[in-house]
């Protein structure tokens, strides 16, 4: 058993000369081994841990926008649904069968809540462009931001 | 203790600060690695990365006798309008560099993206394919 402690370089003894504000934070390297430890541990490149994959929530004035990293999958194995207030994206992701591999399907899903007074159930649009899922929900009229002027008397 | 790291292998791997891929130099962009798989045959390496929201005209291969980088950067730009609420995705261009020291055909190569996936096919040079000894 060895005890390896690890250093990390700090601003004091780097060699660049001009480093100022612009310093590593002292865990970078011990955060990155550790997402490397946990991706390569958890999941493989098909089926990363749970089954999840990154979502962004946008909004403008008139609609929401859902954009979510989907790579490898083709459109008609994604499921877009909105049922009681969540709207659920599934993906079912097939690898190609290699020399000594079957071919392996895993499914990937994730739910995000949006209240069904704000959205117009029948106009949301999905669009799927280079691996990146891209949902616009329009919101209803009156829940739109509204200028009210009120005269005071 | 050696042992247990050739068992488990991701353990017996250069400490991320000795490693010179993390595209970290100062006067740089900061990328993200992708995530990337890669598997080995008799003939070739079969490289996959998965690059969302990459474009072929986005990417960029290149291969030289010692290492490969892929670059990609992310061609969608966020409206104006658009106002982020939550944010579990980065706009970081992505760059993997993998050394393989004269182990492939650059010849041959041959490279897909499709859907935000790079399927690449690395041919091993002959001299380093499994081969058969004779003995007399």
């Amino acid at each position: 058993m060895r005890l390896v402690r690890y250093t990390y370089p700090t601003p004091s003894r780097s060699f660049s000369p001009a480093f100022g504000a612009f310093a590593r934070s002292p865990w970078t390297g011990l955060e990155s081994e550790l997402d490397r430890l946990f991706e390569s541990a958890l999941g493989n490149l098909a089926a990363p841990a749970g089954g999840r994959f990154p979502v962004d929530l946008y909004e403008d004035k008139d609609h929401t926008y859902v954009r979510a990293e989907l790579p490898g999958v083709s459109r008609e194995d994604i499921g877009v649904e909105l049922v009681d207030g969540q709207l659920n994206l599934t993906a079912t992701r097939k690898t190609p069968a290699t020399g000594d591999q079957p071919a392996q399907t895993y499914s990937l899903n994730r739910s995000v809540t949006v209240p069904d007074a704000v959205v117009q159930a029948d106009k949301i649009t999905a669009v799927y462009e280079n691996g990146i899922l891209t949902v616009t929900l329009p919101k209803r009229e009156e829940s739109k931001p509204r200028k009210v002027t009120v005269a005071v008397k | 203790m050696s042992l247990f790291q050739s068992l488990v292998s991701p353990f017996n791997r250069t400490p991320a600060s000795a490693d010179a891929s993390a595209g970290t130099r100062l006067d740089s962009v900061p990328t993200v690695r992708p995530a990337y798989e890669i598997k080995e045959t008799a003939d070739a390496f079969g490289l996959v990365v998965h690059l969302p929201g990459v474009a072929r005209e986005d990417l960029e291969i290149t291969a030289e006798d010692e290492v490969i980088r892929i670059a990609g950067r992310r061609g969608w730009k966020r409206p104006e309008s658009w106002t982020p609420l939550y944010r579990e995705s980065t706009d970081a261009p992505f760059e993997l560099t993998l050394s393989h020291d004269h182990a492939i055909d650059l010849e041959r190569v041959h490279a897909e993206l499709k859907d935000g996936v790079l399927r690449a096919s690395l041919p091993k040079i002959e001299a380093i394919k499994p081969r058969k000894i004779a003995v007399s």
